[in-house]
């Protein structure tokens, strides 16, 4: 399944431009990159990252309060579905 | 840059679109601690379920995240059909659309090993925790 066609954007779509790009801005500051990292980083989700950078830490805070707010639901309904 | 989880399981489930809960999500349900921002569901290819979702999630301008703005990306029947994957930002928030998933394949073969849970007062199947 590691060849399945996905949407996701841009990742999938340009891995290889992405790394150098990633890599570039790196050594503008000095840094080499880490080859454990480069690897780790083709699986992380980076759009979450960087749309959470993009909000101001008032629409951060909404955003946790909501996802708490699901996270209680789940656990709860976890826990009456396991009889506990 | 909202985030109304409660609002994309509702739409999910009203909308009558045949879908799992898996992920950050479903590892909360069995008691992880772990916080996600998105939500991941793994949904039916069947074409009936495809035309559902998308006719589902339309009103909510699916887009793909991360992806520049006014690319001539359409959330439909044809899009979703060629496609698999898709994470997308809606205006109810980030939500990940799976074909399938990895170690778990089809929604088909993973509907066997999931569990009903009322979530918000609406029955939402979620990826069960083998014991």
């Amino acid at each position: 399944m590691a060849d399945t066609p996905s949407h996701r954007f841009p990742r999938e779509a340009a891995p290889a431009a992405e790394g150098a790009r990633d890599a570039a801005i790196l050594r503008k500051y000095g840094i080499e990159p880490d080859p454990v990292i480069e690897a780790y980083k083709r699986d992380v989700d980076r759009t979450l990252l960087r749309q959470n950078l993009a909000r101001t830490p008032d629409e951060r805070w909404q955003v946790i309060t909501q996802a708490l707010r699901l996270q209680e639901e789940l656990r709860a309904a976890g826990a009456k579905a396991r009889g506990r | 840059m909202a985030a109304d989880f409660r609002g994309i399981v509702e739409v999910l489930v009203d909308g009558g679109v045949e879908v799992v809960v898996v992920g950050g999500l479903a590892a909360q349900a069995h008691g992880s601690a772990r916080l996600t921002q998105d939500a991941d569901f793994i949904y039916s290819r069947s074409p009936k379920n495809i035309a559902r979702l998308v006719e589902t999630l339309a009103p909510f301008a699916p887009y793909l995240r991360g992806a520049p703005p006014g690319l001539p990306f359409r959330f439909d029947k044809e899009t979703v059909q060629r496609g698999l994957n898709f994470t997308l930002t809606t205006a109810l928030g980030d939500l990940d659309l799976l074909g399938e998933m990895l170690g778990g394949g089809s929604y088909e073969l993973v509907l066997p090993n999931t569990v009903v849970l009322n979530v918000f007062g609406r029955d939402l199947r979620v990826l069960d925790h083998p014991r």
